[in-house]
């Protein structure tokens, strides 16, 4: 390895130059691929100039760049490209995204008054404001100094009628909603029993929910119709008139007026949006809550039952298991199993834990539940607990392997020690080799958590949906529903990427998903290798 | 427990001080239990995994059981009968054209129906048991209708009692009047209805038939109008057998010398289309039986001898060039006990029951595989028919017996050469290995070999080791034995952050951003990677022969951060000139405008005539390099660095270069270590799901062009198995494949085990 001194020229430093190749390309490749997401995921919030772009043809185009790619059929002499704009207003110009040939764009400039407005439906538009009609019914134009304060004030006052909204509509109506269905599968069984006394007290649960619900409805007009909504006129690049109720409004914001701090602030209010609220508009817009929020979940639990068996596992093939060639074969066999693809554990999962166990359990706990409300399975489907199994299953090995790994490092004077003292087996495992391997399994534990959540191919098949309706965690009891289909990142990037009606759209959203994926995964893992290093340098320092 | 070691003064006599608390020896003993327990528990689930894969998988491989039940006498002159749809009330039809009920489980006769036919006699009669039709063929070459219909009716304690009613229609000169029917079929297409008669001129048979179309008036009712009788396959010699498929879209005559003579319908008549000779080659050409099969593409022939054979129609290029569907022999079935004496074809599968010597065989026409066999009821068979649902098989033979058989057979369709084999499938001009698992009818031929997934699994895998294998055995030798260890320190690190990320991810960025990045570019990619390799080896070579005082600038282990600058250039420099390379060697006519283009993809495609997909299997191998390459270079890195140190001081002390010890005495050290991580990788690259599903177009092609996409075993289940029902073939078929993975990655990793292990050993003895 060291250095040859003499001044002949030492044979073969053409090779060893050339192994340093593989090292960059390998570099290459992690930084790389890193890089792009974290570019594409961060650029995603990030709200650019925004041109008005005259085109050969006479078409005068107001968007956000978005992609610039070589035109097809175009040679790789002489590259021809092309661009990608988001113009927004989809109910009017049928897509939000136009291509446009980049050399037959005549003139571009960033006129000051162009509105950016990200919309509940329809995706975001952009626009040149006239006037604003204020709920009271007045007309201030874009003209008045007065303007952009009163759009500030009538947005967020239609922004407080929108919330009130959807939490009559989705959050206390969808209550109702899911009360009434349980009531009315409860009185299908009680009517088919003939259980008269059940049947009215139902009748009249029923009668009182509907009556709720009438009532909810009214809420929710009440509030339409007091709240008279302002609304803010515009017209777009073609000069077109387009008035937006600015209860439709989520956020608005001048492109190219803001200075870099009100991008920031822009950014940290889209950023916050992502992570902490729901998907809006199949998926593309709208935040990413219920997916985060249920790969939390499905990974915690997946460890919560990976770590003990893992464990004992682990303790019995160190500790108990008898030396020999079996347990060669066996601890072969469980390393294997790490190497086994995680579909066949999906496929596994699915034959297994969703149809026998979780048809089986339908069969003796949910019979009711079968026979009066359609044949809807309750655990005889995917949902959370068999994805949380299924993986468990998918990252023994890991945990398993780990342990046993940190159990033989603990030193034999340890060991010994405590026996010598006289503590029993179970003492010295209790006291000595599990504090002494804690960090070790801890590794072990996290690396199976940034296996499994970054997982996708099993959870196909075991319970992900791409919207789930409900969280798999809430406040209706039992709080934890283990039958729930939940939303998951690494399904949401597949399915947002690949299933996803407008692709364009939902290009930037993938980005950003990616992002985050990635980085749970990539924190995860430098954790765990933190942890090791901590751990190998105690060990270095252990005196035994 | 707690209280028992950690609070002595409470036992102050000198003896109890050291006996041990049984609280300590109870917990000892649970603990272990527990522990044994659990851990035996965890190791028998995981060999539980593997025993339920193939659990699931097993009931593809066995026959169907067929149980015979109890046979029902009915009348010896019965020549059809028809059930119901749970074969509780069959009917015999007599040959006097008499009907007659009787209920299956004691016999009881329930009903008589009996024709008013003034002074004609029925001369023949035909059911057709699944639509409950019935044709009695009469002496003046007319035929009856009649429709039989089961109404079922429930009591009050929920008992179901069906009741059969018999409508007799008006009777239809079809043949030539005066001439007694011989045989009718009947047949409904998409337009019309076809029934067809035969009778007997002297010495000459005579096929007529007429059309019955049916429109729906303005009331709702229905009128029928009925064409007049037309001769069809008026040349054919001699009439053995007719074949009428269920949709009348076409006609099998067999004569007695055994040429099928087959016609097609054109609205109007039935004009003549092919014929052939199924057994030409053999002494006796004559065919004893014939059926058509579910789906009237395919016919199985019978002849003398035993001899089978499945005719089809499929696609064959005519001599003036015109590619026209025609009959084509497309299996040589196994040869039965003897002659052929009927082969009945099952309904909505591709299964068929054939009587020969004594025996009757339930066999697939597909696969060819024998389902069951059994023994034939004594008496010659008359009529035989299978339930709709597959379910069962009743025969009427001429001993006056209804012979029932019950059929499980949930995977008619499964057998070795079904997942294995090339097969003739259907509609295609020759055998072939094919995964097509559902088709829009039912009518559908399942095709579920396996052998394009394994193919395409094995060039996935190909691609990706061809990638990542040169670039993680090179880093892993670089960083092992040249690199500063204060670099490996975070070298390695960065690698396990490749090997972390998530596959959906990668799979996502190579189909949706770089392979429509790297289509257009393709050329420009390839000088800029080629031009890697060569401008490494020249800058170490550069550096080998410049004087002393230059070459002692770059630090041992410092090379690549030289080489970096170096390659960007020289890689820069080959991507520019990608455009030119592309126009020099790769320009082609474009089709459409006839001007010569620079673009590699059109060149491909008319050079080679293979296809090109932007989701192809260069950028799906690239990709899955990032899955490969961290496992491959950590496992070889390992083994790499453990080779003992004395091993390589010694050779250095030779006189070796640092490159000489590495690659005569470093490598060939750990090479079992390398080579089990090399199939370590292999098994990471073979189950690979999401990166495959999402970069390739997952079509399930067997092509060795790199410019095409393939579908992967692992990428098969993903893609299809939301979909299978459970316990369904096709379900099935696909744990076979999860059976298939699972096994081959386990051998794999574990024959990788078994090799470091050895390294292990070795390493020790030095």
């Amino acid at each position: 390895m060291a250095s040859s001194s003499d001044s002949s020229t030492p044979r073969g430093e053409a090779w060893v130059w050339f192994s340093g190749l593989g090292l960059i390309i390998g570099l290459g490749m992690v930084v790389g691929l890193i890089s792009l997401v974290i570019l594409n995921g961060v650029t995603v919030f990030w709200a650019p100039q925004v041109p008005v772009a005259t085109v050969d043809d006479g078409r005068t185009i107001i968007g956000q760049l978005a992609q610039r790619r070589i035109r097809a059929g175009s040679l790789a002499s002489e590259p021809r490209y092309e661009l990608q704009f988001q113009v927004g207003l989809r109910e009017l110009n049928g897509n939000s995204y136009v291509w446009v040939d980049e050399a037959k764009i005549k003139s571009e400039s960033f006129p000051p008054d162009i509105l950016g407005l990200e919309r509940v439906e329809n995706g975001p538009a952009f626009v040149r404001p006239q006037s604003l009609r204020k709920s009271d019914g007045k007309l201030i134009p874009v003209t008045d100094p007065a303007f952009e304060d009163a759009f500030q004030v009538e947005v967020a006052a239609a922004t407080n009628i929108r919330e009130k909204l959807v939490e009559i509509t989705r959050h206390r109506i969808g209550d109702v909603n899911s009360e009434m269905d349980k009531a009315r599968v409860a009185l299908r069984r009680a009517e088919d029993l003939k259980l008269a006394a059940e049947v009215a007290a139902l009748r009249r649960q029923i009668g009182g929910l509907e009556e709720r619900f009438a009532s909810l409805q009214a809420e929710a007009r009440a509030v339409v119709d007091r709240g008279a909504v302002a609304s803010l006129v515009s017209r777009d690049a073609s000069g077109r008139e387009v008035v937006v109720p600015l209860t439709q409004v989520i956020r608005a914001w001048f492109p190219n007026r803001l200075d870099t701090w009100g991008r920031i602030k822009l950014f940290i209010s889209r950023l916050g949006e992502f992570v902490f609220d729901e998907p809006r508009e199949a998926n593309t817009e709208g935040g990413l809550m219920p997916a985060i929020f249920g790969t939390l979940v499905m990974t915690v639990f997946m460890s919560l039952m990976v770590t003990p068996f893992g464990v004992i596992t682990a303790i019995y093939l160190r500790e108990y298991a008898q030396q020999g060639s079996v347990l060669r074969i066996v601890r072969i066999s469980v390393n294997n199993l790490a190497g086994v693809p995680s579909i066949v554990f999906g496929v596994f999962g699915l034959g297994f834990f969703v149809y026998v166990l979780g048809g089986s359990i339908d069969r003796f706990f949910f019979a009711d539940q079968l026979k009066y409300n359609n044949n809807t399975p309750v655990f005889g489907t995917g949902g959370l607990l068999w994805c949380s199994l299924t993986l468990a299953l998918m990252t023994l090995p890991v945990v398993i392997v780990a342990t046993e790994e940190a159990l033989a490092a603990v030193p034999r004077g340890m060991r010994e020690a405590s026996l010598a003292t006289g503590a029993s087996k179970w003492q010295t495992i209790r006291d000595i080799l599990l504090p002494a391997s804690a960090p070790g399994i801890l590794t072990g534990v996290i690396l199976a958590m940034a296996r499994g959540a970054g997982e996708v191919a099993p959870l196909m098949l075991v319970g992900v949906v791409k919207l789930a309706p409900t969280l798999p965690l809430d406040g209706a009891a039992p709080f934890l529903h283990m039958d729930r289909k939940f939303m998951h990142l690494g399904f949401h990037v597949y399915d947002l990427g690949f299933q996803s009606p407008d692709s364009d759209a939902a290009r930037p959203m993938v980005f950003a998903t990616t992002l985050l994926l990635i980085c749970l995964v990539v924190c995860l893992n430098i954790g765990a290798i933190w942890i090791r290093n901590r751990l190998r340098a105690r060990f270095k320092g252990a005196s035994f | 427990m707690e209280t028992s070691d950690k609070n002595p003064s409470a036992a102050p006599a000198p003896e109890s001080r050291f006996t041990v608390s049984p609280m300590t020896l109870a917990a000892d003993r649970w603990m272990g239990r527990l522990i044994r327990f659990g851990g035996v528990g965890v190791v028998l689930a995981v060999f539980g995994m593997l025993a339920f894969l193939i659990f699931q998988v097993f009931p593809l491989f066995t026959g169907a059981k067929v149980a015979a039940g109890d046979a029902l006498s009915v009348a010896a002159n019965a020549i059809a009968f028809g059930e119901d749809e749970y074969g509780d009330l069959p009917y015999v039809v007599l040959a006097d054209g008499r009907v007659i009920f009787q209920r299956s489980k004691d016999g009881l006769k329930v009903l008589e129906w009996s024709p008013a036919l003034a002074n004609r006699h029925v001369s023949t009669v035909r059911s057709y048991p699944r639509s409950g039709l019935v044709f009695l063929g009469l002496s003046d070459g007319s035929v009856q209708e009649l429709r039989i219909i089961y109404r079922s009716s429930f009591d009050s304690a929920g008992k179901r009692t069906i009741e059969p009613i018999v409508t007799a229609l008006e009777p239809l000169q079809v043949g030539k009047p005066g001439l007694p029917c011989v045989d009718i079929w009947n047949a409904k297409g998409t337009q019309s209805r076809l029934m067809l008669v035969r009778q007997d001129e002297v010495g000459k048979p005579l096929l007529t038939a007429i059309r019955l179309t049916e429109r729906k008036g303005l009331g709702g009712k229905a009128k029928v109008t009925v064409s007049a009788p037309f001769v069809v396959a008026a040349d054919a010699a001699s009439v053995d057998k007719v074949l009428l498929p269920s949709t009348a879209e076409s006609l099998i005559v067999v004569s007695k010398s055994g040429e099928v003579r087959t016609y097609a319908d054109d609205g109007t008549t039935f004009p003549f289309l092919q014929s052939f000779t199924p057994f030409k080659e053999s002494t006796d050409a004559g065919v004893t039986s014939a059926g058509m099969i579910f789906g009237n593409v395919s016919v199985v022939f019978v002849g003398r001898t035993g001899a089978q054979q499945v005719w089809s129609m499929y696609p064959q290029l005519q001599p003036d060039g015109k590619s026209l569907r025609r009959w084509g022999k497309i299996h040589d079935g196994e040869s039965l006990a003897g002659p052929g004496e009927g082969v009945y074809a099952a309904e909505g599968n591709k299964c068929y029951l054939a009587v020969a010597g004594g025996k009757l065989q339930l066999r697939n026409m597909t696969t060819g595989s024998l389902r069951w066999e059994g023994d034939a009821p004594s008496g010659a068979i008359r009529q035989l028919a299978f339930a709709a649902n597959y379910d069962r098989f009743t025969a009427l033979s001429a001993d006056g017996k209804l012979h029932r058989w019950s059929i499980v057979d949930h995977h008619p369709e499964s057998s070795w050469g079904a997942f294995f084999g090339k097969i003739w499938y259907e509609g295609a001009t020759g055998p072939a290995y094919t995964w097509q698992s559902s088709a829009g009818s039912d009518e559908f031929e399942a095709k579920y070999s396996l052998v394009p997934l394994f193919y395409g699994t094995v060039k996935g895998t190909f691609y990706a080791l061809l990638f990542a294998l040169p670039i993680a055995l090179t880093a892993a030798i670089y960083v092992s034995q040249f690199l500063r260890p204060e670099y490996r320190q975070v070298v390695k690190p960065v690698m396990e952050i490749m090997a972390s990320l998530p596959s959906v991810v990668l799979g996502f960025l190579a189909g949706l951003w770089l392979a429509p990045l790297v289509d257009p570019r393709l050329i420009s990619i390839f000088c800029a990677v080629g031009i890697l390799a060569p401008a490494a080896l020249a800058a170490g070579f550069l550096w080998s022969v410049l004087p002393q005082p230059i070459r002692r600038q770059v630090k041992p282990g410092m090379e690549f951060l030289w080489l970096l600058p170096f390659l960007a250039i020289c890689a820069l420099v080959a991507w520019k000139s990608g455009p030119a390379v592309e126009a020099a060697f790769f320009t082609v006519k474009d089709a459409s405008s006839g001007l010569p283009i620079a673009d590699f993809r059109e060149w491909w495609r008319q050079t080679t005539g293979a296809t090109y997909d932007s989701r192809n299997s260069l950028v799906v191998g690239f990709v899955m390099g990032f899955a490969v390459i961290p496992i491959v270079f950590t496992i070889a890195e390992d083994a790499l660095s453990n080779v003992p140190n004395s091993l390589v001081s010694g050779s250095l002390a030779l006189g070796a270069s640092r490159w000489q010890t590495v690659w005569s005495v470093v490598v060939p050290t750990a090479i079992s270590g390398i080579v089990s991580g090399v199939m370590i990788g292999f098994g990471r690259a073979i189950g690979e799901t999401m990166i495959v599903v999402m970069a390739t177009g997952n079509t399930a092609v067997m092509e060795s062009n790199p410019f095409s996409g393939m579908r992967t075993l692992s990428a098969n289940i993903a893609v299809e198995l939301p979909e299978a029902a459970s316990g369904h073939t096709h379900y099935r078929a696909l744990f076979l494949g999860a059976c298939c993975l699972f096994l081959l990655t386990f051998v794999i990793n574990t024959l990788a085990e078994v090799l470091r292990q050895r390294l292990r050993e070795r390493y020790k003895v030095v």
